[in-house]
């Protein structure tokens, strides 16, 4: 055994003298602030994807059945005064809402989808386009959203609805399909607003046959 | 591991888990303060905290709430129910839909109403904190009480809107139907 080889021992510098010792102060001061970084940086983990955590699941939509409500739970008031302040209760309204397509994509303003579907069985629906801080995407057109009002149903009683930063029906098209503009590249959420659904969707909102949202043309 | 940076580690994670709770549970009181502060207020007595305000309808310049409706028209009220019960009334007569529902301190929707639940008939309702109404105070028959579970929070009125150009004549009289007043 070579005794030239033992690592000195770590308390001990190469001078002879003893490792600093932190004043207990300081490492006091170290641990409040460490663990209030810890714990505000964990919780806006927890938050910064107010809708990814929903519960129940429709195709590529999904929703909470406790979002408004005053049974929910502190996580879910939470994320819901983050990204939905101000929510009805599942029996007045149902939201759903989707930031990824059919194909389990992340939905970006800069490509162009195709919604379709049924009317869903509410009083009245609609269907609008976020960005992803929540707001609506500025245009001339003032185009936000398409609704049990607006929509054209086909000879099938579908709807349809083309997003995407340009129009993609050809000009002078004699039906052209509802074009809601979503400029830029950025992060797209569609939220699926169901207003007095019916009872059978209030007692589970998983059975919404869910409008598919499917990616077209070209994706920078 | 010497004890004493098990014990540090300890509380930097107790620390950690104690703040994680408080962000969670604060974090919607905060939002719900600053919508309440920052309603601007167009109608109401002078030094009351009830007031109505009609936003215009809604656009991509709405920057103030997330997630606004575009089919939508709005009216707000924001109370303080602590020393007297608040009056709200709505008489639309619209055939499509609308309601009134009431937002407590904490975000939470204690309170919806829609026009088919009214069946036809105006809204009246009485707004009471937990407390109890102040000696004198006369409430008005018929009136429904609803009881706030905070003593601030907002009352939102929603209407639906087809065309507004072509509903505007219609809709904003409707809306403006919508009162929040406090009882003498």
């Amino acid at each position: 055994m070579n005794a030239d080889r033992v690592p000195a021992k770590p308390s001990i510098l190469a001078g002879g003298q003893a490792a600093p010792c932190w004043p207990r102060a300081w490492v006091a001061a170290g641990i409040v602030v460490g663990g209030i970084a810890l714990g505000a940086a964990s919780a806006w983990l927890v938050l910064k994807n107010p809708w990814s955590a929903q519960s129940v699941r429709a195709g590529a939509w999904k929703t909470s059945t406790v979002t408004g409500s005053v049974d929910a739970d502190p996580y879910t008031r939470a994320r819901v005064a983050v990204g939905g302040l101000l929510a009805l209760s599942r029996e007045e309204t149902l939201y759903y809402v989707a930031d990824r397509d059919d194909a389990g994509r992340p939905l970006r303003s800069g490509c162009g989808y195709r919604i379709e579907g049924t009317p869903p069985p509410a009083r009245w629906w609609s269907i609008t386009a976020y960005a992803d801080d929540f707001f609506l995407f500025p245009n001339e057109a003032h185009r936000y959203s398409l609704n049990g009002s607006t929509a054209q149903l086909d000879a099938k009683g579908h709807f349809a609805l083309l997003t995407g930063p340009n129009d993609p029906n050809p000009p002078g098209a004699a039906t052209p399909t509802h074009w809601l503009p979503t400029p830029g590249d950025r992060g797209l959420m569609f939220t699926l607003r169901l207003y007095n659904p019916g009872p059978a969707l209030v007692a589970t909102p998983s059975v919404l046959v869910p409008p598919s949202i499917e990616r077209v043309g070209a994706c920078p | 591991m010497t004890r004493r940076r098990w014990q540090g580690t300890l509380a930097l994670l107790a620390i950690a888990a104690g703040t994680h709770l408080l962000v969670v549970w604060a974090i919607p009181r905060l939002i719900m303060r600053k919508v309440l502060s920052t309603t601007p207020a167009q109608l109401g007595s002078p030094g009351s905290t009830e007031r109505v305000y009609f936003p215009p309808m809604t656009d991509a310049t709405q920057r103030r709430i997330v997630m606004p409706s575009p089919d939508l028209l709005y009216a707000t009220c924001v109370f303080d129910v602590s020393r007297r019960p608040l009056r709200i009334q709505a008489d639309p007569r619209l055939s499509g839909y609308w309601s009134v529902a009431a937002y407590a301190a904490n975000s939470d929707n204690f309170f919806v109403v829609n026009d088919r639940q009214l069946a036809g008939q105006p809204l009246d309702l009485l707004l009471v904190g937990m407390q109890r109404a102040p000696a004198g105070t006369v409430m008005p028959p018929g009136a429904r009480v609803v009881v706030a579970p905070s003593d601030k929070g907002l009352v939102l009125m929603r209407v639906l809107v087809g065309d507004y150009a072509t509903e505007k004549a219609m809709l904003e009289p409707a809306r403006r139907t919508f009162r929040c007043e406090p009882l003498p």
